[in-house]
Order: C-alpha cells, then sequence, then structure tokens
C-alpha cells in the first residue's frame, strides 16, 4: 500500500491517554497531517505541526504522540521513517539510528573511541591543561606547594639538610639572582634539605619546582655537582619550571586524567582518591619532554647571560644520569623522561646559536 | 477537536487483548490461574478494581488472576551497536551528546521490556538533561578542584554540606522525573512522595544507619522501599509496599554472615600456616626470624585486603538482588495488580561479578553484553499477576500531566549511586 508517491495508511495501536485500553487502528500519513481511523468511531485528524514523532530506537516500535495525550503505536518502521524524512523530523537522531543499524558504524565507532581518548590523552589533555594552568589566580598556587612537602616530609623522602650553613648561604645568594633574574612574582625560596633521610629510600640527587617557586635541592645533588655554576644551572632549569608552571600543568593533566577515567568506568571514589594523590603526582611524576626542553631554553639563557656558556648544566645533566645508573629507590626527577642525550645536545645547540 | 475519540466503555472485558496485531510479542498472555512464585494464591485478596480503574462489566464474582510474563528482548549486538554509536557520539562532541546517549540507552531497555504485548517507553527529554548534567559537572568539578586547597577548601565544604542537605531532596526530584517519564500503554507513572517524607526516608533513616553502626541500616532500606513504592502511580492506580522490616534484616544478615564466613575462611588457614611455621621454627620464639615474618605479614594483609574488598562487593550485590527480589514480590499496583519475582538473588551475584571480569578484560567493550544478559536475567524472572485485564487503568483525573509536573521533574536524573 505504500507506493513511492502515495502517502501510507500504518497499521497500529492507538492509546486515548485516558485509559490503558489498546484499540487496533490506522494511521493515514499524509502531507497535512495525520488522520486516525479507528473501527466504528469518526476519523480525527491532526495537523503536521501537531504529531510528536518520537526517534526510531533499533528493534522498539515507533511510537507518534499527539497534543491531546494520545498515541499511536506501529512496527511499520518503513512508513514512519518515510513520513519523518518527508517532514523533515528528527534529522539528527535519524540519522543516529541508521549508524546504530551497521556493524560497519559499530567498528568505526570503536575506533573513533578508541582514537579520540588516545588522542585526547596525550595531546588535548596537556594542551587544555597549559591553558588553565596560565588562569590560574596565583593565590591556588601557594597550598600546592605546602602541601606536596608536608606529604614529601611524611613520607620521609626529604630530611634535614646537612650542608654547613656557609654553604647553605651560598647556594641560597645565588638561587636569589636566578629567581629575580626569572621574576613573575612567584613566592621563591630555596629549600636545601637530605634526600636520603632514611637510607637509600628518599629522592637521591634531585631537584625539583613546586608551583609557586618553591625549589627542593637535596644535598646529594650538591654534592654531585663539581661546580656551582652546574647547581646554578639547575636551580635556573627548575626556575624556568615555576615560570612556565609546568608543576601546575601536570597537576590539572593528572586531574583530566582522573576524571576522564571516572567517566569511563563511573566510579566516583577513584577520582576523589585520585585528587588525594595530586600531591604525590606532583612530585613523583615529573614533566613532559616539551616541559623539559622549555625549561633547558629557560636555563640556557641565564647561564648565557651570566658565563656565556650551557657547559654546567651539560655537564651535570650527563653526571646526574650515569649515577642514577646504580642507584634504587625511586627514579630522579631530572632524569624521569628519557632523552638526556637530546637535552645536552639542545643545549649545546642553543650556546652555539649565541655565538 | 480535543477528544478524537470517545472511550467505548461498553467493550466486552472477556476480549483478551485483541488489539495486538504488534511486536514479537502480540501472542496473547498465559492467561489461566496462577501457578508461580509460590507467595501463597492470592484469589481472593483483591476485591475488585480500585476506584481509579474503570469497573469491568464482566463477571465480577470469582476474580481471576492472570498472570503476565515480563520478557525482554534487546540483544547484545544490536545493543552493542547502539552503545558503541553513541558512546563515540559522546567523546566527538567533548561530552555535549551524554544526554541524548543515556536517553536511547535507557530507551533501548524499556522499549524492549514488554508485557502483555505492550512495551514500557522512557520519554526524559535530553535538553532538559543536559542543563542539569552541566550544573552538576560543573559542581563536581569545583568540589574537586576546591578539596585539595586550603585557602578555597571552604567551597568544597559547602559543596558537599549541600549536596548532604538537598541529599532528600534530590532523591524525591529524581523519582517523580523516572516515574514520569515512564510509559506503559500510553499512561504514564508518577511519583508524588512528599519531600518531608523523603527527609524521613532518605535522611534522618541515613543517619539512625550511621548512628547505630549500621544496626538500623535495614530500617532504611525498608524505609525507603517504601517510600518509593506507596508514593508511585500508574494512571491514577497507586502503588503500595506490602513488605516488612523482618525480613530486611534478614537480607542484611546474610549479607553479614557472608562478610564474616569470609572473614573466618581467611583466617582460619591463616592461623593454619602461623601454627605450622612456627613449629617449623621449633616454637623458640627468641631465633624467630622476624624480618622474613614482617614480609610474609604484609603479603598476607595484602592479600587478605583484596579478597575482603571483593566479598564486600559480593555480600552487597547480594543484598541489594535479594531486596530487589522482595520488594517485588511485596508490591501491589491498585490492589489489582501485584509482581512477583523468581530470580536467585545468588545468580544475579554470579551475574554480575562475572560481568566485571569480562568488562575488564575486555577494557569496557563487554559492556553492553552484560547490561543486557543481567537485565534479560532480572525481569525474565519477573511476573505481573492481575485480577482485572490490564487494559482497565484509568489517566490521573485531571487528564494528561500539566507542564507543572513535568517542570518539577527538570532538575534532574542524578545518578543516586553517588
Amino acid at each position: 500500500m505504500s507506493g513511492r508517491d502515495s502517502w501510507p495508511e500504518v497499521p497500529g495501536v492507538y492509546f486515548d491517554g485516558q485509559v490503558s485500553r489498546d484499540h487496533p487502528a490506522t494511521l493515514h500519513l499524509g502531507p497535512d497531517g495525520a488522520r486516525l481511523r479507528l473501527p466504528g468511531r469518526a476519523d480525527h485528524h491532526w495537523r503536521a505541526a501537531d504529531v510528536t514523532v518520537d526517534p526510531a530506537l533499533p528493534g522498539v516500535r515507533r511510537a507518534l504522540s499527539f497534543p491531546d495525550g494520545s498515541r499511536f503505536e506501529t512496527t511499520d518502521h518503513a512508513a514512519v521513517r518515510d513520513w519523518e524524512s518527508r517532514q523533515g523530523r528528527n534529522r539528527l537522531l535519524g540519522g543516529v539510528a541508521r549508524l546504530e543499524a551497521s556493524w560497519g558504524a559499530a567498528l568505526g565507532a570503536v575506533a573513533v573511541t578508541g582514537a579520540l581518548l588516545w588522542g585526547f590523552v596525550t595531546f588535548g589533555l596537556p594542551v587544555l591543561a597549559r591553558q588553565a594552568a596560565a588562569v590560574t589566580p596565583q593565590g591556588v598556587l601557594a597550598t600546592f606547594d605546602r602541601e606536596a612537602l608536608t606529604v614529601l616530609e611524611q613520607q620521609e623522602l626529604v630530611g634535614p639538610s646537612r650542608l654547613s650553613a656557609a654553604r647553605q648561604a651560598e647556594l641560597q645568594a645565588a638561587f636569589r639572582d636566578v629567581s629575580a633574574w626569572a621574576g613573575g612574582g612567584y613566592g621563591y625560596r630555596l629549600l636545601l634539605r637530605d634526600g636520603e633521610p632514611a637510607g637509600s629510600s628518599g629522592l637521591g640527587a634531585n631537584a625539583f619546582a613546586l608551583p609557586n617557586g618553591t625549589v627542593v635541592m637535596t644535598d646529594q645533588l650538591v654534592e654531585l655537582g663539581r661546580s656551582d655554576r652546574e647547581l646554578i644551572g639547575v636551580l635556573a632549569h627548575e626556575a624556568g619550571h615555576v615560570t612556565q608552571r609546568h608543576g601546575l600543568a601536570s597537576v590539572y593533566q593528572a586531574l583530566g586524567l582522573g576524571l576522564i577515567v571516572t567517566a569511563l568506568t563511573g566510579d566516583v571514589v577513584s577520582a576523589s582518591t585520585f585528587a588525594a594523590a595530586v600531591p604525590v603526582a606532583l612530585v613523583q611524576g615529573g614533566y613532559s619532554r616539551a616541559a623539559e626542553t622549555q625549561s633547558d631554553r629557560i636555563a640556557a639563557r641565564y647561564l648565557l647571560e651570566r658565563y656565556g656558556t650551557t657547559r654546567p648544566l651539560q655537564t651535570i645533566l650527563a653526571r646526574l644520569e650515569s649515577a642514577q645508573g646504580g642507584a634504587g629507590g625511586l627514579p630522579d626527577l631530572l632524569n624521569t623522561h628519557p632523552g638526556t642525550d637530546a637535552r645536552i645536545e639542545h643545549l649545546r645547540r642553543l650556546e652555539d646559536a649565541a655565538r | 477537536m480535543s477528544d478524537p475519540v470517545s472511550l467505548s466503555k461498553d467493550r466486552p472485558a472477556a476480549v483478551p487483548d485483541s488489539g495486538t496485531p504488534l511486536g514479537r510479542h502480540a501472542a496473547a498472555p498465559a492467561t489461566g490461574p496462577d501457578t508461580g512464585s509460590g507467595t501463597g494464591p492470592d484469589t481472593g485478596s483483591g476485591t475488585g478494581p480500585s476506584a481509579g480503574t474503570h469497573a469491568a462489566d464482566g463477571p465480577q464474582a470469582a476474580p481471576v488472576v492472570t498472570a503476565y510474563p515480563v520478557s525482554f528482548t534487546g540483544s547484545a549486538g544490536e545493543y552493542f551497536r547502539l552503545w558503541i554509536v553513541n558512546s563515540a557520539l559522546t567523546v566527538v562532541t567533548l561530552g555535549l551528546y551524554l544526554p541524548w546517549a543515556r536517553v536511547r540507552n535507557r530507551q533501548y531497555f524499556y522499549g524492549h521490556t514488554w508485557v502483555d504485548g505492550h512495551n514500557f517507553e522512557y520519554r526524559a527529554d535530553p535538553r532538559r538533561l543536559l542543563r542539569s548534567y552541566l550544573l552538576v559537572g560543573a559542581l563536581f568539578l569545583a568540589y574537586v578542584l576546591t578539596s585539595e586547597s586550603e585557602s578555597l577548601g571552604w567551597v568544597s565544604g559547602l559543596i558537599a554540606l549541600l549536596f548532604l542537605g538537598l541529599y532528600p531532596w534530590l532523591v524525591a526530584q529524581s523519582m517523580r522525573f523516572q516515574a514520569v517519564n515512564t510509559v506503559h500503554r500510553g499512561l504514564r507513572f508518577h511519583f508524588d512522595g512528599r519531600v518531608q517524607d523523603a527527609y524521613v526516608a532518605y535522611g534522618a533513616a541515613n543517619v539512625a544507619a550511621a548512628v547505630s553502626g549500621g544496626l538500623a541500616l535495614p530500617w532504611a532500606w525498608f524505609m525507603q522501599r517504601r517510600y518509593q513504592l506507596n508514593n508511585l502511580r500508574y494512571g491514577s492506580a497507586r502503588g503500595l509496599f506490602r513488605g516488612d522490616v523482618a525480613p530486611m534484616y534478614l537480607i542484611a544478615l546474610v549479607g553479614v554472615g557472608l562478610l564474616v564466613g569470609a572473614g573466618l575462611l581467611l583466617a582460619i588457614p591463616a592461623g593454619v600456616a602461623l601454627v605450622a611455621w612456627m613449629a617449623s621454627q621449633g616454637f623458640e620464639l627468641d631465633s624467630l626470624n622476624w624480618n622474613s615474618a614482617g614480609l610474609l605479614g604484609v603479603l598476607f594483609v595484602v592479600v587478605a585486603y583484596v579478597i575482603l574488598l571483593a566479598m564486600n562487593g559480593v555480600a552487597w550485590q547480594y543484598v541489594r538482588a535479594a531486596t530487589m527480589r522482595y520488594v517485588l514480590n511485596n508490591a501491589e499496583l491498585g490492589g489489582v495488580v501485584r509482581t512477583g519475582a523468581t530470580f536467585n538473588p545468588w545468580q544475579v551475584v554470579w551475574i554480575t561479578v562475572s560481568n566485571g571480569v569480562a568488562q575488564v578484560l575486555t577494557l569496557g567493550l563487554a559492556t553492553p553484553w552484560a547490561d543486557i544478559r543481567r537485565n534479560r536475567y532480572l525481569l525474565e524472572g519477573v511476573t505481573v499477576r492481575a485480577i482485572v485485564p490490564l487494559d482497565e487503568f484509568a489517566g490521573r483525573q485531571g487528564g494528561p500531566e500539566s507542564a507543572l509536573g513535568e517542570a518539577a521533574t527538570e532538575l534532574l536524573d542524578i545518578g543516586l549511586g553517588f
């Protein structure tokens, strides 16, 4: 009965919306609306604009509802779809229903979902995190510093420094120069700490920057340095992390990852435990390679201005890597990411370019 | 123009659902005396159609109980395609499509649930949900971001307090929303529980459960199920929960027994192992190698913790399934319809556990299959028994639901699992 140009007669059931009784009925779907034919009753007509067609669902009969609360249900999917498309209804969800009907689309959806999730986590999230870090008011940063330090002390990863007061004063003076040069209005301070307060389980030879300008440098790293220039190079590198807000960005990135996991698994608990682990992630997670390169560039600028060379940072990076070889415990933060050779090469090129 | 078809009040009541040349369940319902689920004969317990139902003109002397099995026609393959396509669209739209995806998923389950030749329908408007989702999402984000900060910690505290304080109200709103968006045979469900009763059932009862160290928890479950069912309407027919508190305690006891049993099962081998190990050391405590004992202890605690966590999940699943079964076996509608459940709570536990394993192993891709499997088992163990034909329910007085009712439900359907 549904020729190409004739408007279809659709068999189905009618509910009047007042009672749960089902009435076998026929609905004539025409260009101007819908006409209901119920055995033993007068026909009733609704204008097309008054008819609501619910979007199609696989295997579920179609329902058309009318302003008075009554409705008509049918299994004649083709006829309803036809009328729907002629009336321009449910274009988007109709398209969704066509996708849902195809295994090819389903496979494509698996691929697209997987690829997008991967792409978002590896590319999109870092960009978003950097943006968020850039616009975060500075007042928020101080708490991150405080809480990260609390965690470090509670876990006995750092202890009071064993360096002499004179040596500490030298390094503090050097750091004042670096931080004055880096600027940005952060709460710069250098904390010299013992990286192995409880044996070899501590941070070892290490230096890292917290979001608000707290830079922690361990005695072990100070001992590893053969000249103050090397240590100043490291401090300048850390100051670069501060001004570029890398620490905050990595916190946001970890947070975003947690939210994605929550959205996927529907498990809120994991998100809150994740939030609690943020300071640890901050300290132990390290930064992306791009962040390291950026901070190296800033350190190189400082070294070139002061000493005309980037060699001190190159040599201490190389020594850190060879020192890390046999060390157990936590991985060295400066070297968390592979590619020390590339970093040294990068510093060398910066020096060449400055000549 | 307002009333297209006048109601046929003189239709013979005996015609069994003749008007359903539709769907896969066009077959006439399995009529006949109820032989099902062992809750005792129902014949005579109903006193005929309630005020809200149109009394049939047929014989009224001895009500005949008709059992209508609930069936579920969803298929894993079909639902997988729907699920993954909608998930992909959600990801592509950065989550903005989420309400549409959720509504379609739910519509699939409702649409494939059949009673007496007619399916259910879920009618929530995704555009409305989107607004609530954005609001809840923003609050949640603010909570997570500020909970780590000392200077802004009060914000997260405020949000948490707000959520706790409004929780019962949110529950009531959510139930209203779910009910009014559920349609069967052209009639909407409704939920008209009062907010103050929600504060008793979901506020006071939960506080009592917490204060009493869990002793009042089964009572809280009872209060909550009763609130849920007694305020449910289908058209003008009222829901009723005939259940009692005692069985809730029984269910909870089995759950606790499960936990205690698991603990003992764990403790006995551990004790035996410890004694055996000490014996092998000749009970010379001085010479015990405390270092290796410490390592053994840590390992044991870790293993025990994981097992207890798993057993906790199992016990909780059992409690949920058993409660659902009990509620279904004691639910009534309009004095003429009762539901009955024959599914086995232990089987539900097994299905849930194996589903979880499958979902983890497939990185979540088995989720649609798991949902279909669980839903099918549950629904196919449910029967609706009625002493009147199911097509004799009347809509709510005052005609179709006004916009007012819907506006009140606008807020949300929050996942109350929070």
